[in-house]
């Protein structure tokens, strides 16, 4: 499948600029994937992210960081140093041409810059700013310097992730942060639902508008449970290896299958589950005792015995087999097992080739292709968003979009003398 | 932590930003559910279409948290699902009915948006699918959420929050290295995230049915979200053909050194700290004050922090334990350092100043339990109105609140016909 549906279009002739840090750029990467053009302004060094790696090459180039590839695609590339102040009249022609700014990083540098944003409003009531920061534009916390790692710590999300206490209650190993920028991959989404409800809104107002997102808030919305345990009973979850915090220690999850690779298997314990592990330990030809008069005994006597007793059995079922034999005869008796891949283990999987959930994107200079995650979603017959080309070079874009807007070669070049671009 | 206060003032209609667009919700726990929460905070008129036995019943409805009190059995006493059911309208259907399923029709047909996360074929053996449903509505855009999606290997395969995030590859990612097991997510990051991947097509569709006059059927998989969401992992296996490691809380692409979560005083305190510069190693070195291995050598620069980040990580370690996080915290960005104390729910609740200065938890009543604080959506609009407690202002609700309301005033029902229908087991 390398077709798509109608959604990869849904912002076609949406223009978005994109100025910033590493923090909103996911959000442009997400709204390049429905057809917006997205102009990622970046200074004469530019992004953050094009100085972190991994790198392609051995060498730490800025044209070689697959961060700044992952996070850019899709988008164009304008040289542009936005705070130089012959930048000024470069950004209120592009605040004309449109419909969203995004910009992020440290709320005293962004609301710098919110000013000029207002202006560029007046001219273009139409167009829709939104502000990523750490904390918001507001609020005693507002200027504290954050990274992924610390507002995954603030918001909540590190404090339910980790491995299991001791058995006097105590923790020796520390919360964890998943990887990588999921602080901002949260974020950017709420950023993109933000600026998606106000292009509806702007559809039948004509008017723009101002979205302040907190990178805090947003994290600190994504915690599930942890939160209403506190409100309602005063209970604070403790995390555990691989599975969810709780109130209470749980059984475990994670087992180790025969390739030393992991397996997600449930025990929900239920009357259903117990037939259906019983047939596959019989089919695995691994003696057990569910069935018999001594168990059925014990399972009255000692709950807590017959399920340590049953886990233990199912330890033995997984270690029989690889992970992935385990994930597909689980799945086919209807448990909700899963292997525990490796990202990448996707890419060549035929069910996710079917749903054309990576696209194959070429870069020239780079003697393979890279295949991109590109789409969540199916119209039924194909993937809903894509990307119709990779990161750019730095400044590819920059003649081509100041030409749009009015420049011509000879400004151009005296806003490169003066350093602007 | 019930609350008194009342719930904010509706604005103007005019000011929602999906005002006029209704949302028929037939989802269940939190992917699908908080999709339908994005849509209702935004101005959509989301009723929820449940159903009371065993079979049907959202399963949210009865898991802890509860609000203290009432009886143990009430179906609207959960916390959770009070805190990703606002905004929403309540009614019941019993859908196994051909009767019921001729009034869900009539519902679609006044509606723009179909939500769903029901298991495989389920509606599709009520002969309810898209290519029936958009007989009765053209324009009607169709979300139909899944572990897997719809089409595929594994269409037919069963999937919650865990068995997506092990199958994307985000468990693996999360964790201390080998030998170490994955440590995974603690709570299903993927219910999130699907719901908000759920909510962002669904307008889209919109904005593409404005330009095209037509609806669309979205196929949302929820383990494709977390490849979506799995970074640059992919990418760096492609390029040096080596499989995905965990790297705990360390910086694996940059020379970040200290870049972790140290122990403070206290039981399962921790602060998290990530120097990204030598300015701001030399500035924790100062707060750090006499300690000579501050100074040594092997820290000097960045790689050589970032080559001997064990011994670091246990020396920061040494200096943290002792130490107040939010007193450390406070000083460290007295000096420009990233810190951020690892806080837990009643940290958030009640000792940040910043989620309370802007309102992030919104008091709103229930009909039932009162008025409890829902986590509001995580911006500030200026000329929106953007209201967690959606159309009609309020928390979660109960188990069919709205009958009365939506069959009179969405389908023209009298109240006779919605009594004789309540008799019959339909609503």
């Amino acid at each position: 499948m390398n077709t798509e549906a109608a959604l990869s279009a849904a912002l076609g002739g949406t223009v978005v600029i994109e100025s910033g840090d590493e923090r909103g750029e996911f959000a442009g990467v997400l709204l390049a994937s429905f057809g917006a053009e997205v102009i990622r302004l970046e200074g004469r060094q530019g992004s953050n992210s094009r100085r972190l790696g991994p790198f392609a090459s051995s060498q730490s180039d800025a044209e070689q960081s697959l961060c700044f590839w992952r996070y850019n695609l899709g988008k164009k590339s304008v040289s542009l140093e936005v705070d130089h102040p012959g930048a000024r009249d470069v950004l209120k022609r592009l605040g004309q041409r449109a419909d969203v700014i995004i910009d992020s990083g440290e709320a005293a540098d962004v609301g710098r810059r919110l000013g000029l944003y207002r202006e560029m409003q007046v001219s273009n009531p139409g167009l829709i700013v939104c502000t990523i920061t750490p904390f918001g534009l507001d609020g005693p916390y507002r200027d504290l310097k954050m990274t992924d790692l610390t507002q995954l710590a603030m918001g909540g999300v590190m404090a339910s992730c980790g491995y299991d206490p001791q058995p006097d209650g105590l923790y020796d190993t520390p919360p964890i942060a998943p990887g990588m920028w999921q602080a901002y991959h949260i974020t950017c989404e709420h950023a993109v639902i933000a600026i998606t409800a106000a292009l509806n809104f702007r559809e039948r107002t004509s008017e723009g508008d101002c979205i302040d997102v907190s990178i805090h808030e947003a994290v600190s919305t994504c915690t599930e449970v942890a939160l209403p345990s506190y409100i309602y009973n005063e209970r604070v979850v403790r995390r555990q290896t691989g599975r969810h915090a709780g109130l209470a220690k749980t059984p475990p999850w994670l087992r180790r299958t025969k390739d030393g690779r992991y397996v997600k298997a449930f025990l929900f314990w239920g009357g259903r589950d117990v037939r259906v592990i019983t047939e596959m330990l019989n089919e695995a030809g691994i003696e057990h005792n569910l069935d018999s008069d001594a168990y059925r005994e014990l399972s009255e006597r000692s709950p807590s015995e017959a399920h340590k007793n049953f886990s233990g059995l199912i330890d033995t079922l997984v270690a029989s087999m690889t992970a992935e034999e385990v994930f597909h005869r689980a799945q086919a008796k209807g448990l909700l097992w899963a292997s525990v891949r490796f990202p990448e283990e996707n890419i060549d999987d035929p069910h996710y080739q079917a749903r054309g959930t990576f696209k194959t994107i070429h870069r020239p200079g780079l003697d393979h292709d890279l295949a991109y995650p590109v789409s969540v979603a199916t119209d039924g017959k194909q993937r809903v968003t894509t990307f119709q080309f990779g990161a750019p070079h730095l400044g590819e874009h920059t003649q081509e979009v100041l030409g749009q807007v009015g420049y011509n070669e000879a400004e151009i070049n005296a806003l490169t003398a003066e350093g602007a671009i | 932590m019930a609350q008194s206060e009342p719930a904010k003032s509706a604005q103007p209609k005019r000011r929602r930003p999906l005002e006029g667009v209704r949302v028929i919700d037939l989802t269940k726990i939190v992917a699908g559910p908080n999709a339908t929460r994005m849509l209702a905070t935004m101005g959509a008129e989301v009723i929820r279409v449940e159903w009371h036995d065993q079979r049907a019943l959202d399963l949210l409805r009865g898991v802890q948290p509860k609000a203290p009190g009432g009886e143990a059995d009430s179906f609207n006493r959960s916390g959770l699902f009070n805190n990703i059911n606002p905004g929403k309208f309540g009614i019941t259907l019993n859908m196994s009915l051909p009767q019921g399923r001729d009034l869900f029709k009539r519902l679609i047909a006044k509606a723009s948006v179909l939500c769903e996360n029901y298991s495989p074929g389920q509606m599709d053996r009520w002969e309810l699918g898209y290519d029936t449903l958009r007989k009765i509505n053209p324009g009607l855009i169709y979300l139909q959420i899944s572990g897997m999606g719809k089409s595929g290997t594994y269409k037919d395969y069963l999937s919650v929050g865990p068995t997506a995030q092990a199958l994307s590859g985000l468990t693996h990612m999360s964790g201390l290295p080998e030998p170490m097991p994955p440590a995974g997510w603690g709570y299903s990051y993927l219910n999130h995230s699907t719901g908000y991947y759920g909510a962002m097509h669904v307008m889209m569709a919109l904005l593409n049915r404005r330009k095209t006059g037509r609806g669309c059927y979205i196929d949302l998989s929820q383990t494709e979200v977390g490849v979506m969401t799995s970074g640059t992992a992919t990418l760096e296996a492609q390029m040096t053909g080596k499989p995905t490691e965990r790297h705990g809380n360390r910086m694996p692409v940059a020379d970040w050194a200290p870049h972790g979560a140290y122990p403070c005083r206290g039981n399962d305190e921790w602060i998290t700290i990530a120097v990204q510069t030598d300015g701001q190693w030399q500035a924790l070195v100062a707060e750090i004050g006499s300690s000579d291995w501050a100074r040594d050598a092997r820290f000097e620069t960045a790689a050589e922090r970032k080559a001997n980040e064990d011994d670091l990580d246990r020396l920061i370690a040494e200096f943290t334990k002792n130490e107040d996080r939010y007193d450390l915290m406070h000083r460290l960005q007295k000096r420009d350092i990233p810190a951020g104390v690892v806080q837990k729910a009643d940290d958030r609740l009640t000792r940040d100043p910043q989620l309370k200065e802007r309102g992030a938890f919104v008091p709103l009543p229930h009909s039932e339990i009162g008025t409890w604080p829902v986590e509001d959506f995580p911006a500030k609009f200026q000329n929106m109105s953007v209201e967690v407690g959606g159309r009609p202002g309020r928390a979660a609700p109960c188990m069919g609140e709205d009958n009365d309301a939506v069959y009179r005033d969405v389908l023209g029902l009298t109240l006779e016909e919605i009594a004789q229908l309540k008799e019959d087991w339909i609503i």
